[in-house]
């Protein structure tokens, strides 16, 4: 066999599987729409305000400042577990890496952003 | 007990990307200054940061030049390609700072201006890079930083071009990875080399994966079927941004396909596998030049004529001998400083409150300004090919170069996309020196000097390439 061929299996199951759970319900459902299945589903709670809202865009902000250190935190974990085999070149290159971080931490706090307006 | 897991990289390695190292830090150091002074740091002392670590790169580079080594196994070739293109990068940087001298306002100085420097940095990565793997840290390190820099302007349009750009440019690096992943998934290896020269016959992965990659590289180049992005950002971005744009990321796309292409020419089936891309060069060389005849704004004009001359730079590429690359790499280097002496015009003429890109800015431009009108008028023949200039040497080179490699049909229509283009130029021109009864109503403002200094120079380097044609002669082999 392609050693191929179990990716491209493995898509056409994906692609199946999603086609069905789509287009089954609308076949095998009874409609019977009411008020209450129209609603968003939040956990069961009535829902309070319009779903569809809209939200500000610093929560942009910060998910991407938080991007930002989440890939220090992964690249620190690696470099922690071979800190030892690394030697002085793995320490090296993770205190610039810090610098450079910390460069940017800072001038992200100085211009603000990290203020909530 | 623990291992010790041996560094690979000797220093030999990291010397490679010294001039990349150099405009990096001077990306921090702007970052770094503007930390530590009180409100925000000075305009001058920021760009002059910005201008020192460019310098000192580029006569860092400029030493490389002779050396030939693989760095990084093969990652990032040094040699006298990548010297070339690296400096053609720092050059588009240095111009773009005097632009932004006359332009920037200085609030914002520190933050674009480091933003401007790591994308150089991505640009000066794909000169030299030769696998799939720094090809794409390259490209995006370059495009990420342009994104945000097309959004630096409060108004919509540049909003709009930042968007656009955005998404376009994500799908296009989309196709260029889904192309990357099959071309390894069919050879095993991100070498560009190993890649093209991988037998191509009954390999269909082989082909896909080559079609998609080209296309992606035709997208970021903006050749025809896929340019439509390019007029709308061009005409977006800030003004300073649109001239880096229009020269680094073609310098940085182009010295990848020339790579592709050089590694590609000695297999079996690359007649077959680069015949689409001369056509698409051919259709950009005529396409791109008659959208320029619609156009009324200067960023736009030159984002169609950007089109049509990267048409001609690919179309030198065909054939894949070695005499053509030298030609498209000399093109280029002319490329290069048109366009910028373009743009330092658009910027003299600028003032803080419009962008001076509008045709109707140019209205009698020549009572106004008639050192600014002539340089323009030096520049829009230069890019038509007109032959006191080394855009008419280049043009001749090119189709030598085609007639010689047997793509006859290239160097007809870099003719007859010439003919076209020569119209929309001219609109220029004479826009500039007819007599304009509001000349008196218009106010006169003073011209920056750096932006005027910049213009002369480019001028004069556009003369001197005409009777000296240097094409660089040490650039070949590309790939080992």
């Amino acid at each position: 066999m392609n050693p191929y061929g179990p990716v491209a299996i493995y898509l056409c199951v994906a692609l199946a599987a999603a086609l069905l759970f789509t287009f089954l319900p609308g076949l095998l459902g009874r409609g019977k729409p009411n008020p209450q299945k129209q609603e968003a589903y939040e956990c069961g709670v009535e829902p309070t305000s319009a779903v569809a809202g809209r939200f500000p865009v610093r929560f942009y902000l910060i998910a991407m400042l938080f991007v930002v250190f989440d890939v220090e935190a992964a690249s620190l974990y690696p470099w922690a577990v071979q800190m030892h085999a690394l030697r002085a070149f793995g320490l090296i290159e993770m205190v610039v890496f810090v610098i450079v971080i910390a460069i940017g931490y800072a001038y992200v706090w100085k211009k603000g952003g990290l203020e909530w307006r | 007990m623990t291992n010790v897991i041996a560094n690979p990289y000797t220093s030999a390695d990291w010397n490679v990307l010294y001039p990349l190292g150099i405009v990096a830090l001077g990306a921090l150091a702007v970052l770094f200054v503007d930390l530590v002074s009180k409100k925000h740091a000075p305009k001058w002392l920021t760009l002059a940061l910005a201008g020192l670590s460019v310098i000192g790169a580029g006569v860092v580079c400029a030493q490389q030049y002779g050396q030939n080594y693989d760095a990084f196994g093969g990652g990032f070739l040094l040699g006298g390609f990548a010297v070339v293109m690296q400096e053609l990068v720092l050059v588009a940087a240095l111009g773009t700072l005097a632009l932004y001298a006359t332009l920037g306002d200085e609030e914002r100085m520190a933050g674009t201006i480091a933003l401007l420097l790591w994308s150089t940095c991505g640009a000066m990565l794909m000169a030299g890079a030769a696998n799939l793997m720094t090809i794409f840290l390259g490209l995006e390190l370059l495009s990420l930083a342009l994104y945000c820099l097309c959004g630096l302007r409060e108004n919509a349009i540049a909003r709009e071009a930042a968007l656009k750009y955005l998404i376009l440019s994500s799908t296009a690096s989309g196709f260029l990875l889904y192309g990357m992943a099959l071309l390894f998934g069919s050879t095993g290896s991100v070498a560009l080399a190993a890649i093209a020269q991988a037998p191509v016959a009954g390999n269909p992965m082989l082909w896909i994966g080559c079609a998609l990659f080209l296309v992606g590289l035709a997208f970021k180049l903006s050749l025809v079927p896929f340019h439509a992005w390019s007029p709308d950002v061009y005409e977006g971005a800030p003004l300073p941004v649109t001239a880096f744009m229009s020269v680094a990321t073609k310098v940085g796309a182009l010295a990848v396909l020339a790579r592709f292409v050089d590694a590609a020419v000695p297999s079996a089936g690359a007649e077959k596998l680069l015949l689409p891309l001369w056509i698409i060069a051919g259709i950009s060389m005529v396409a791109g030049n008659l959208g320029m005849l619609a156009q009324h704004d200067l960023k736009r004009l030159l984002a169609f004529s950007g089109i049509a001359q990267v048409g001609y730079i690919v179309a030198a590429l065909a054939g894949g001998g070695a005499l053509g690359l030298r030609y498209a790499l000399f093109y280029l280097i002319a490329y290069t400083f048109m366009n910028l002496g373009a743009f330092a015009v658009a910027t003299a003429i600028s003032t803080q409150a419009e962008e001076g890109s509008r045709l109707a800015n140019y209205h009698g431009l020549a009572q106004r300004r008639p050192f600014l009108a002539a340089a323009m008028t030096f520049f829009m023949l230069a890019l038509a090919g007109m032959p006191p200039t080394a855009g008419f040497v280049g043009k001749i080179l090119i189709l030598s170069a085609n007639v010689g490699a047997g793509y006859a049909w290239l160097a007809g229509l870099l003719i007859l996309g010439t003919a076209i283009s020569l119209y929309a130029y001219a609109k220029i021109i004479r826009a500039m020196y007819v007599r304009d009864e509001h000349a008196h109503a218009r106010e006169a403002h003073p011209v920056s000097p750096l932006a005027w200094a910049s213009a002369a120079v480019c001028a004069a380097v556009l003369l001197v390439l005409t009777f000296y044609p240097l094409a660089p002669s040490n650039v070949i082999p590309l790939v080992r």
